[in-house]
């Protein structure tokens, strides 16, 4: 698994085609699934949005007026296919963070509303998730279909809230305008940070984001922060059982695996043995493993620890070394030699989206 | 040490409720019936995106790994419990 949706580093070549197409599959089911229909079902019900206003944006809507435009294929390898996909889903995630609660208000939803109509408390409620089969091709087939129908499921919907008078077309493109500008990830700053700076470090684990607002870092509204410290005694990892909580207003988008009900599941059930599965992590026996599960108003991450071979090094040159995976507990930060091996293989970092929210 | 609003402090054995219907939804499954002992106290969050309303205290309890299933023993989950999820038990009860 590797790619931006992967728990592998993003390499600047694809080498595992199939890989990055599962990857796509999985998250935009749980796209689909849990964030983008259970909000219809929600308004649905509530007279919001109804299916016959649903039904006329959909027989009278000009391709002119779409306000989703998905940018054209370019080139007709697999490997710009696959990118063309990836692409398409970040619009289609983008495109339902245009009509969330905080966009359109008059919705009146909060995060909870969701969660249940979504059956996170109750089976009856779960939208079921397509499973995918078949070659690299049909499924990159299939995928495509997909992505041309869930967005235009969504392209109706904005044009129905519109037309209801649930928002301006102007408001709509302005947060369209800003779901594209994209924040610094500040990962491995605040690590470095508090590898080098003894205070800071203890501010960080005492206070959370208290430290990280002195240190001007961005931060949305998502909750408690709460960091958790790896020592030569300790292995720190973070999930959300029930359903994917993560700081993404400062940790970025979450890694795919991360929402995904094996992990979900396996990680608090035989941690140990999920670690060294998922993540070829194999900690020593007097090593305790922490597992963190978060429910909501608290979210976490992991203060790796740093590498042997780093003295003297600078705060950037540090920052560096901090992957996404050593945040959640998933991997180590890197070494110096691990580093200078991905860079001469011309293996990019990988760096989260941060979204404005 | 107490926070004046939290009726548990660090370190306090609990157990959580098998079931609850009017107490937090967010309680996962598998620490139903189970104990542990207060790992952090947080008090009272608002979290207004999150949900409506105020929750009651929220604490982090540690579970033994081997009082959730049969992983290694020296393992520890920390879970997110409000208090109303939580009542006291002898450490050693």
């Amino acid at each position: 698994m590797s790619g931006k949706h992967g728990h592998k580093p993003f390499e600047g070549h694809m080498h595992d085609y199939m890989a990055h197409v599962k990857a796509v599959e999985e998250d935009l089911e749980y796209y689909r699934a849990k964030r983008f229909e259970p909000r219809i079902f929600y308004l649905l019900r509530r007279n919001v949005v109804t299916f016959y206003d649903l039904l006329k944006v959909r027989s009278t809507l000009k391709k002119t007026d779409h306000f989703f435009r998905i940018a054209k294929l370019q080139g007709k390898n697999i490997e710009a296919r696959v990118r063309h996909l990836e692409e398409w889903l970040d619009e289609y995630v983008k495109g339902i963070a245009l009509v969330s609660a905080r966009t359109v208000e008059g919705m009146d939803m909060v995060t909870e509303d969701n969660r249940k109509e979504r059956g996170d408390y109750d089976d009856f409620f779960k939208i079921k998730k397509k499973e995918h089969h078949g070659t690299l091709e049909e499924r990159m087939v299939n995928l495509q279909q997909d992505l041309a129908d869930y967005t235009e499921l969504l392209e109706v919907f904005v044009q129905a809230l519109l037309r209801r008078g649930w928002a301006t077309r102007e408001d709509l493109a302005q947060r369209w305008k800003q779901l594209h500008e994209e924040r610094p990830w500040a990962g491995g700053v605040i690590v470095a940070k508090a590898w080098t700076d003894p205070e800071f470090k203890q501010a960080l684990l005492a206070t959370g984001r208290e430290a990280l607002r002195e240190m001007g870092v961005h931060q949305g509204k998502v909750g408690k922060l709460v960091v958790v410290e790896n020592t030569e005694h300790t292995h720190n990892v973070i999930v959300c059982t029930l359903c994917s909580c993560y700081p993404y207003d400062i940790l970025g988008d979450t890694p795919w695996w991360y929402k995904h009900e094996s992990y979900r599941t396996n990680i608090v059930k035989n941690p140990r043995a999920c670690v060294k599965d998922m993540f070829q992590l194999e900690l020593p026996s007097d090593k305790e493993l922490r597992v963190w599960d978060s429910t909501s108003d608290v979210r976490y991450f992991v203060l790796p620890q740093r590498p042997a071979g780093t003295y003297g090094m600078s705060e950037t040159e540090l920052a560096k070394l901090v992957t996404v995976d050593s945040l959640i507990g998933a991997g180590y930060a890197l070494d110096p030699s691990q580093l200078r091996e991905r860079e001469a293989a011309h293996v990019a970092a990988e760096i989260p989206r941060v979204r404005p929210d | 040490m107490s926070d004046g609003i939290s009726k548990y402090k660090i370190g306090d054995a609990v157990m959580v409720a098998s079931e609850n219907p009017s107490g937090n939804p967010r309680t996962p499954r598998y620490i139903r019936g189970k104990r542990g002992v207060i790992g952090l106290v947080h008090g009272v969050l608002e979290n207004i995106r999150d949900h409506r309303g105020i929750h009651k205290p929220l604490y982090t309890v540690r579970f033994e790994l081997s009082e959730l299933s049969s992983g290694h023993d020296t393992d520890t989950i920390w879970v997110d419990v409000h208090e109303e999820w939580l009542s006291s038990v002898r450490p050693d009860s």
